[in-house]
């Protein structure tokens, strides 16, 4: 016993001592300088700070009455044909004249123009795609909107399928989503604030709402997060993920990860907050509640009927995925009493001539299970056909017929399995996963009443979570009892006329009463 | 990482609980012995002998084709077996049973018991008190009292069910006899009358087909807690009209001045019983209501007319009030056993005298006045005005 105090004694004080590190990041230390009016002196510090890179391109020429310019930009960024014909074609068109600042912005035929002050906001422009145009004795430079670059195609999110309803995802561009976003929703009122985040990538990160919608604080909360981040790269949605979450070790998502533009713009309406990431087909919104994790965007593309039977198979299944095993385990270890009196001898039979424990047989084909899906999801399709042939061998009569594993278990593993790909969502169907597991073993340990108690662990867990302020189990607990129209059931458009109070409070109406539709409904109009 | 260390401490040690305890209380289903029924009978030395029809899965782990008319016993997943022990008490004789059976013996799914009709003439107290503590027991299993001893009855290999536990326990569920689960056979026993009903069976032999099958002969009557009586199936129809089981009933009466006869079919019933004491007159007024329809006519009589409804009414009527004096006779006059609950009823209504009284209700019961006031009415005569066979006559 006291060597048990010492030692956590001990460990206590080793752990208190705690190496505080200073991220000390990157920053361009010239960064901050301004231009001079030298340009060979700005040419020297941004050669000096490219250090010679071979992908940019320092193009020296001269304008009007023999002033010196540089065209600076970056090789596979930039638009060269276009340079060729609306910068430089037209101002070396104009010889034999003093050309002051203004005078060039006019006649380059280009219609984004900035001016730049600083060494910093050169670098960004020309990171960015923009060629900067410098000339001597200007203390400014201008930056000529001509990004181009290679991009995908916009094709079908393949994780998200629909149906009926839109087919277009959003790519790895942020330009070309948030454009997306802008065709949906046309309104002025549509925000996308941007920032760079990240030291080394300086990632572009955009933040889009709805003003008059989204809850003022919300945004706010949203943008200070991400200004928060200090680190030298991001380059998944995920990296910004992690770093904004409310509970960073739940093992539940409190943001949703979608790649369709339809969803983040259902949701801007309801007044969340979306999050777009240069080089991710996806956007995260913020913030959501468990149940939005179980809603499909083909739910509100069918007839309410059908999206509501769907959404309470969902449930069911959410069920089954989590306890499916573990309810069988507890059953047949601990209360055979329970099962009904044909099935337990069929059970027996079954299990009669099986070595293992239900708890082993159990966590031995949900492992097997996980591993097949594994190796499935990441080998080239062509060995694919491979695992699944293996993965019918392993699951399936030749187990049975090895003795290894009971008939009734190999059933069970796979409408689990079945189960755990009902989740709209991947990132919960993973969580529910991993956390069947411990509620086997658990299951296995302590029969039923230990299920009871991982679930009981899972609830508490679930009803302390918040995503950005919003309760995780919302609108069920805390209960609001209107808005479970869109979970209980999948409410008819005609009867969606408020939003969820606790993001959409600043514009409680989303539509005018009485849209329910009848034949009164048009004769009223004649 | 950011975890501190005694957190991770605390999470091994927790963990360690799950670990070094293990599953002591696991019991996998290929160890369990699985009683589907059991039997207890009285032996000539005043023993108890206790009958199990144990479940074993066949061995194989494959299942046996059941072949008609072969060796009793299989079913469809495995063997049953009857295993047979005995002892001065039944928990002596059920750790005896576990000496001869190599897995541990569940009771869980145990659904009959049968009482051998010596022992259930010598007392069933013992057999009781045992089946009711016990913690594995399901109180919702049916209890039987058998003709024959127990253990006969457990080795009938029935033609139709699986196994004949799986016979018994259809046929009470049935309910055309009385269906009596420990729980209600212990809350009669232990009630105010102290007496108590349980379905009687016999074993049918067909000497031509080598069949055997249980069916239900009738109804025990238990008195403090030993066989008194019994009652053949027609008098437990009239019993169980006044305690308000009946549930399926066909009721066939033949008419005065014509040929043939009637039957009905019970669409609903309900038996109200109401006590009332005046001085010394102890009297019970039962009232049966029954709706039936009609599902047989033999006669010549048309029963779209009001008139022949009616009379039909008052003949059934009878026929039921036949019944019910019959087993009123039998249990008030011959047995002396409260078997209809009038003893709750008079509890219910008049708690001060029952108070007073209640040690001398096997005085009062024989003399309490029973009044049945049947009431049956016919809601569907049909379409069928009269027998469509009889008109071309």
């Amino acid at each position: 016993m006291d060597s048990i105090q010492h030692l956590l004694k001990r460990l206590k004080r080793s752990g208190r001592k705690k190496k505080s590190v200073i991220y000390s990041g990157f920053k361009e230390p010239e960064a901050s300088k301004e231009l001079s009016d030298d340009l060979h002196k700005n040419l020297r510090s941004l050669e000096s700070i490219y250090g010679h890179s071979s992908d940019v391109i320092f193009h020296n020429f001269s304008i009007g009455d023999h002033t010196e310019a540089a065209l600076v930009y970056i090789e596979g960024l930039s638009n060269t044909e276009e340079i060729d014909r609306h910068v430089l074609s037209p101002l070396q068109q104009r010889l034999q004249m003093r050309l002051t600042l203004d005078d060039i912005r006019q006649t380059i035929t280009v219609s984004s123009i900035k001016r730049v002050q600083t060494i910093g906001d050169v670098l960004d422009e020309i990171s960015g795609g923009n060629p900067v145009l410098l000339v001597n004795r200007e203390k400014q430079g201008l930056s000529v909107g001509l990004p181009k670059w290679e991009k995908r195609s916009i094709e079908e999110p393949s994780a998200e399928s629909v149906l009926r309803g839109p087919r277009e995802g959003f790519i790895e561009t942020l330009n070309s989503n948030t454009a997306m976003l802008r065709r949906k929703v046309r309104s002025a009122n549509l925000k996308i604030k941007s920032m760079n985040i990240g030291s080394y990538t300086r990632t572009k990160v955009a933040v889009a709402y709805i003003e008059g919608i989204a809850d003022i604080g919300l945004v706010k909360e949203m943008i200070n997060r991400l200004q928060r981040i200090e680190t030298d790269g991001v380059l998944a949605s995920v990296d910004i993920e992690e770093l904004i979450e409310d509970h960073p070790a739940s093992p539940f998502p409190q943001l949703l990860s979608t790649e369709r533009p339809d969803v983040v713009s259902a949701y801007l309406l309801e007044g969340h907050v979306a999050v777009m990431i240069d080089g991710t087909p996806s956007a995260l919104v913020a913030p959501i509640t468990f149940f939005s994790l179980f809603q499909s965007p083909e739910d509100y593309y069918e007839r309410f009927v059908a999206g509501t039977a769907i959404r309470w198979l969902r449930y069911l299944f959410l069920g089954i995925s989590l306890l499916g095993p573990s309810i069988y385990v507890a059953v047949i270890t601990f209360h055979q009493e329970m099962i009904p009196t044909a099935l337990l001898l069929t059970m027996a039979n079954s299990r009669e001539q099986i070595p293992f424990p239900a708890l082993v047989e159990a966590i031995l084909m949900e492992t097997m299970f996980e591993a097949l899906r594994e190796a499935g999801a990441r080998l080239p399709k062509q060995i694919g056909v491979a695992v699944s042939i293996v993965g019918a061998l392993v699951i399936g009569q030749a187990a049975i017929s090895a003795g290894i594993v009971s008939a009734p278990m190999v059933m069970v593993v796979a409408i689990t399995g079945i189960a755990s790909f009902m989740a709209p969502r991947f990132t919960i169907g993973i969580t529910i996963r991993v956390l069947r597991f411990p509620m086997m073993l658990l299951a296995g340990f302590l029969g039923i009443l230990g299920l009871i108690l991982g679930l009981l662990v899972i609830m508490s867990h679930l009803l302390t979570l918040r995503s950005f302020g919003v309760p995780y189990l919302s609108p069920l607990a805390p209960l609001q009892k209107r808005e479970l129209k869109d979970v209980l059931w999948r409410a008819p458009r005609w009867m969606m006329n408020t939003r969820p109070r606790l993001t959409g409070e600043w514009a409680p109406y989303r539509q005018s009463h009485g849209q329910r539709p009848g034949p009164t409904k048009g004769d009223e109009g004649e | 990482m950011v975890m501190k260390r005694g957190t991770v401490l605390f999470i091994l040690l927790l963990i360690q609980t799950f670990l070094l305890s293990g599953c002591w209380d696991r019991t996998e289903v290929n160890d369990l012995a699985i009683i589907m029924g059991a039997g207890v009978d009285l032996t000539e030395d005043h023993q108890l002998e206790l009958s199990v029809n144990l479940f074993l899965p066949s061995p194989s782990g494959q299942q046996i084709t059941k072949q008609s008319g072969s060796e009793g016993g299989s079913t469809g997943l495995g063997v049953s077996i009857v295993r047979t022990v005995r002892g001065a008490t039944l928990a002596e004789a059920v750790s005896k049973l576990q000496q001869y059976v190599s897995r541990e013996l569940f009771w869980g799914q145990d659904e009959v018991y049968i009482f051998g009709k010596s022992l259930a003439e010598a007392g069933i107290y013992e057999p009781m008190e045992f089946l009711l503590r016990h913690p594995d027991v399901s109180e919702r299993a049916n209890v039987f009292v058998s003709k024959k001893t127990a253990k006969e009855v457990l080795e009938v290999s029935p033609p139709v069910e699986d196994t004949v536990s799986e016979a018994l326990r259809e046929i009470a569920r049935g309910r055309t006899g009385m269906d009596i689960t420990l729980t209600e056979l212990a809350q009669m026993m232990a009630g105010k009358s102290k007496a108590a009903v349980i379905p009687m069976i016999d074993v049918k032999e067909k000497q031509s087909t080598n069949e055997t099958f249980p069916y239900i002969l009738g109804t025990a009557i238990i008195k403090n807690g030993k066989m008194v009586g019994s009652m053949d199936e027609n008098v437990t129809r009239g019993a169980m009209w006044i305690r308000n089981e009946v549930e399926k009933a066909t009721i066939t009466v033949s008419r005065k001045n014509e040929r043939g006869a009637v039957s009905v079919l019970l669409f609903k019933s309900q038996t109200e019983v109401d006590a009332h004491i005046d001085g010394d007159r102890w009297s019970i007024t039962v009232r049966i209501h029954s709706v039936d329809d009609i599902v047989e006519n033999n006669t010549d009589q048309d029963f779209s007319i009001p008139d022949h409804i009616e009379e039909l009414q008052t003949d059934l009527e009878g026929d039921i009030n036949e019944r019910v004096y019959k087993a009123l006779d039998l249990a008030q006059k011959q047995l002396n056993a409260d078997i209809f609950y009038f003893a709750d009823a008079f509890y219910r209504k008049y708690p001060q005298e029952w108070k007073k009284h209640s040690d001398r209700w096997d005085d009062i019961f024989p003399n309490v006045e029973v009044n049945v006031q049947t009431k049956l009415s016919i809601r569907k005569p049909g379409l069928t005005r009269k027998s469509f066979f009889k008109l071309t006559k």
